[in-house]
């Protein structure tokens, strides 16, 4: 009842800052049934009047992969059936991980200027709304993967326990694209104009990630360079998962460095600036 | 009306200023920034909203809000909500704010009325139980009949406006904001609503702020009334006075631009 709560909210004028962390994450957390039914209907509302609609979410990577093929292809051929059923394989996880990672990041980005309506018109953390982004973009991945493992089968590649560490990087790349999402969304609110990079961004860092290539096919002199990529270690690590080895530990940690670093990043640039979210949409 | 100032408040303002920066471009963008720091013209101009309002709204009062276009109104309703960022001074609220300041914050219009009543109450903080407890009283009174199971792009303004404001007004508002948000019903539903207002503050289990064109709506339903001019508050008080007041002032006619078809 208004009248009998001791103490009230107070709303004051407050330097750029962090807002108290404690109560941020416990309002955040008290807010998740609203995250995950915000996330559902989003999704049922986008792909509710087309079958076309979910069956492209597979076909658009998929068709990517195999122009990627062809591409390899034709630049080096393929040689014995076996190392072109592993070049198949290895294309279309690759391609199908990539795609999540970036559409997550680049919907956790635009995340804000999407949800402006919810942001003027109603209080919540705002954190919400990249998290959603980033449970949307995992529910349209989770069906590509399972697309995959037909392929896997088909194309004769291993299944051993390995595979059970694909939840772990699944996960890191998930917190991942969350941190990124995190860092984009206010300076796409600030300046809308930055959104038009994004794309060419995620270009090249598919041509600098061992995606469309093996690891072992990285000329040791560009080896030193593209190590610093901060998704080689998670698509080392997956490489060796997907050919039936367990990954490496320094992969692991590697990927987990660079997810933390980039949430922690992305957390505290959203969270510095989320009171002015109202004021510049 | 009972006009007792020993209540509790449930809402403080005290000496609140809110400013924003505009920009001439209607998004603001990397390349205008840029452009600015060469062409000190181009300056952002700011925007004083408000300029030192003070009021208390007693707890369990229907407390009005009146003034032009551009007074502030708006403004001071998203800072009470939490939604805009006070620039100075500060803003107290005793209870859950439930903010009416759109049609349907929250609603996606693909999915059905039924839907969209527990994504509305999400949106405005309950827990999913809280919703259900509540989802017959919400959809008996929108009245939708059969539409609750269509899309809501398939409704009316009318028909949105009903469900939001059924939404709002039966999810245990302890303090709700409404802006002109009756605006989009038919007359019968107005004055449901209105009933419905009178009955959330009968037992001092609800605050109203109500920010309105309909000056007899303020004064049927509201016991106190702040004034906003231009960012300041030009008068406080019983609300029968303030708008007569602002009548006066604005040279408005008791007619029927200012009754219930205006809520």
């Amino acid at each position: 009842m208004a009248a009998t709560q001791p103490y009230p909210t107070v709303y004051e004028s407050t330097a750029t800052g962090l807002p108290p962390l404690r109560a941020y994450f416990t309002e955040l957390w008290a807010r998740r049934r609203f995250m995950w039914h915000l996330a559902r209907s989003d999704l049922k509302a986008e792909h509710y009047d087309s079958a076309i609609g979910q069956l492209w979410v597979i076909l658009d990577p998929l068709l990517l992969a195999a122009v990627y093929f062809l591409l390899r292809t034709v630049v080096r051929p393929a040689g014995t059936g076996a190392a072109r059923n592993a070049i198949i394989a290895h294309l279309v996880w690759a391609v199908f991980v990539f795609t999540f990672v970036s559409n997550a990041m680049m919907a956790g980005a635009r995340s804000l200027l999407n949800g402006r309506a919810l942001i003027l018109n109603a209080s919540f953390p705002r954190a919400v709304l990249p998290i959603v982004a980033i449970v949307k973009a995992l529910f349209d991945f989770v069906p590509t993967m399972l697309v995959y493992f037909a392929f896997h089968f088909v194309l004769g590649q291993p299944f051993g326990t390995a595979l059970f560490a694909i939840p772990l990087m699944f996960a890191i790349l998930a917190v991942m694209a969350l941190g990124l999402g995190l860092m984009f969304a206010p300076l796409m609110v600030f300046y809308r104009d930055t959104g038009g990079f994004l794309p060419y961004v995620t270009k090249i860092w598919l041509y600098v990630t061992p995606a469309l290539y093996f690891v072992k096919e990285i000329p040791p002199k560009l080896a030193v360079y593209l190590r610093w990529n901060p998704l080689y270690p998670s698509f080392a690590a997956l490489e060796q998962i997907f050919a039936g080895h367990w990954p490496s530990p320094a992969y692991v940690a590697g990927a987990a460095a660079w997810a933390l670093v980039f949430f922690l990043f992305g957390a505290v640039a959203f969270l510095a600036k989320e009171r002015d979210f109202a004021v510049r949409l | 009306m009972p006009s007792d100032s020993d209540r509790p408040p449930a809402v403080w303002v005290d000496d609140l200023w809110v400013s924003f920066r505009v920009t001439r471009e209607k998004n603001q963008t990397l390349k205008g920034t840029l452009a600015r720091m060469r062409d000190r013209s181009k300056q952002a101009m700011l925007i004083e909203a408000l300029r030192g309002v003070s009021f208390q709204v007693p707890a369990g009062s229907v407390y009005g809000v009146i003034g032009r276009n551009g007074a502030g109104k708006s403004t001071m309703l998203r800072t009470i909500a939490g939604i805009l960022p006070p620039t100075a001074g500060r803003v107290a609220v005793w209870g859950r704010v439930t903010p009416l300041l759109s049609l349907g914050v929250g609603f996606n219009r693909e999915l059905t009325g039924r839907e969209n009543i527990l994504l509305g109450g999400l949106t405005a903080g309950l827990t999913s139980a809280e919703v259900y407890d509540n989802f017959d009283a919400v959809e008996d009174f929108a009245g939708l009949g059969d539409a609750i199971d269509f899309p809501m792009r398939t409704y009316s303004s009318g028909m949105f406006g009903r469900l939001a404001f059924s939404v709002a007004a039966h999810l245990k508002p302890e303090i709700l904001l409404i802006d002109e948000a009756l605006a989009a019903g038919d007359a019968a539903f107005k004055l449901k609503s209105m009933g419905k207002i009178v009955e959330l503050c009968e037992h001092q289990e609800c605050t109203v702020l109500i920010v309105s064109h309909g000056l007899e709506v303020v004064r049927a339903l509201a016991e106190r009334c702040v004034w906003l001019d231009r960012g300041v508050v030009r008068y406080e008080g019983v609300a029968d006075e303030v708008v007569s007041a602002y009548m006066a002032e604005e040279n408005i006619e008791e007619t029927s631009a200012t009754a219930l078809e205006d809520v």
